[in-house]
């Protein structure tokens, strides 16, 4: 057993990110290794070594993704004083990534036919469920929301924000994200019983 | 003459078979001129291009169950609230036809996210459903059986928004849910923005 060169742990997330183009671009199914070995500059037997398969690529390059899009959410709830405005916060970080959907619809349509990306697709959502439910049950303590069932709310505002950013990928991308954007928020309020303020930072009256 | 038009719409079935089966990136001429009996001279005689036939099939499934489902939902429910049960229920995935019908749906999505030209096609559809929707909710309205809210094409767009994110998760056999669940959920949504009961509005009204 060779020891995998420590290069490789600047080359991953090169590849990954490579994949992500790649496959947002042509699909799982017109997606070839060739194709992302070429686009990060590595030799495929390189990716071989580090990926088995295109559908592994997919998954980890979701995995990539998504931590980064963890990343942004955590800095941008920590700048909001209530859980109303931590969900506004959350609201806008879901609403503006929508650059990567194409790859997120790839694992829609495969976790339809592949068990192991379908099991991947539920990880995704148990935490992503997770962060919402972690507000609404904030809000709920703190007496912001009205609410009696911070899982099942959870469940029907990330039903809302991918419903609706299918919606937004078919529509006109000029209009699209604000449109997305208000239309959550305004799902989210009837939800949760309670008004959301304007902007995720606002804690009190809106400054000029 | 009649022929004909059975060849193609032979040719239509098989190809959507073949897409809510394999998905739309696996799907070949070949295969799909097999599955309808036809040759694969023939497929090309009604469709130039692989991409013609695909779009056509999707537009076919949409325009025929579609049209179906549209034109009949409610129109012999005794309510407005019965009529949108009955509307709830054929916007989730069960299984047989809409079932196919949805994975198509999930399809053209993906489909549509990575090709613009399918843009206008996906965005025809959402209006439809949009229109068929909003038709149903108003006639509650119009009827005094429903409040009225404050913007009905808002809260439309909610509601698609919340079925089709529930209905996704539905399809993909998500362990925490599934249609009853769904059902539900926008039974609870719904109903007191519309001043009426969430039971009557969860009513299952399988007549299919």
């Amino acid at each position: 057993m060779t020891p995998r060169p420590s290069i490789d742990h600047i080359r991953r997330p090169q590849i990954l990110a490579a994949a992500a183009e790649v496959i947002a671009e042509r699909g799982v199914a017109g997606t070839r290794i060739a194709d992302v070995a070429e686009r990060c500059g590595v030799s495929p037997p390189t990716l071989l070594y580090w990926f088995d398969s295109k559908e592994q690529l997919l998954a980890e390059a979701l995995i990539a993704d998504d931590d980064r899009f963890y990343e942004e959410l955590e800095q941008r709830l920590g700048g909001a004083a209530t859980a109303a405005g931590r969900m506004v916060a959350l609201i806008d970080t879901a609403t503006e990534s929508a650059d990567d959907f194409a790859l997120w619809m790839e694992l829609w349509t495969w976790a339809l036919r592949d068990a192991g990306l379908r099991a991947a697709r539920e990880r995704f959502d148990a935490r992503w469920r997770a962060a919402i439910e972690a507000i609404v049950a904030d809000g709920v303590a703190a007496g912001e929301f009205d609410n009696t069932d911070p899982p099942r709310t959870a469940l029907a505002i990330a039903a809302l924000i991918d419903g609706l950013s299918a919606q937004a990928a078919l529509g006109d991308p000029e209009v699209s994200n604000a449109r997305v954007r208000e239309t959550v928020l305004a799902g989210a309020e009837s939800l949760l019983r309670a008004e959301l303020p304007a902007s995720a930072g606002a804690g009190g009256p809106a400054s000029p | 003459m009649a022929d004909r038009e059975t060849a193609r719409e032979r040719i239509l079935e098989a190809a959507c078979d073949l897409i809510a089966a394999e998905g739309i990136d696996d799907v070949r001429i070949a295969r799909v001129a097999m599955r309808a009996r036809a040759s694969t001279a023939l497929v090309h005689h009604y469709f130039s291009t692989r991409e013609e036939l695909l779009e056509q099939a999707i537009l076919h499934s949409f325009e025929t169950v579609g049209e179906e489902r549209f034109a009949e939902t409610g129109g012999e429910a005794p309510t407005a609230t019965a009529a949108l049960a009955e509307a709830i229920e054929e916007c989730l995935p069960r299984p047989g036809h809409l079932e196919r019908d949805w994975v198509l749906w999930v399809e053209l999505w993906l489909r549509a996210a990575r090709e613009p030209g399918l843009r206008p096609l996906a965005a025809t559809l959402y209006a439809r459903y949009h229109e068929w929707l909003e038709e149903v909710l108003r006639r509650g309205i119009d009827a005094g059986e429903f409040t009225a809210p404050d913007d009905v094409p808002a809260l439309t767009d909610r509601t698609m928004a919340l079925l089709d994110g529930l209905g996704l998760r539905a399809l993909l056999r998500d362990p925490t849910m599934d249609i009853d669940a769904a059902r539900a959920q926008v039974a609870d949504f719904l109903a007191p923005q519309l001043g009426i009961d969430p039971k009557e509005l969860a009513t299952s009204v399988t007549k299919m």
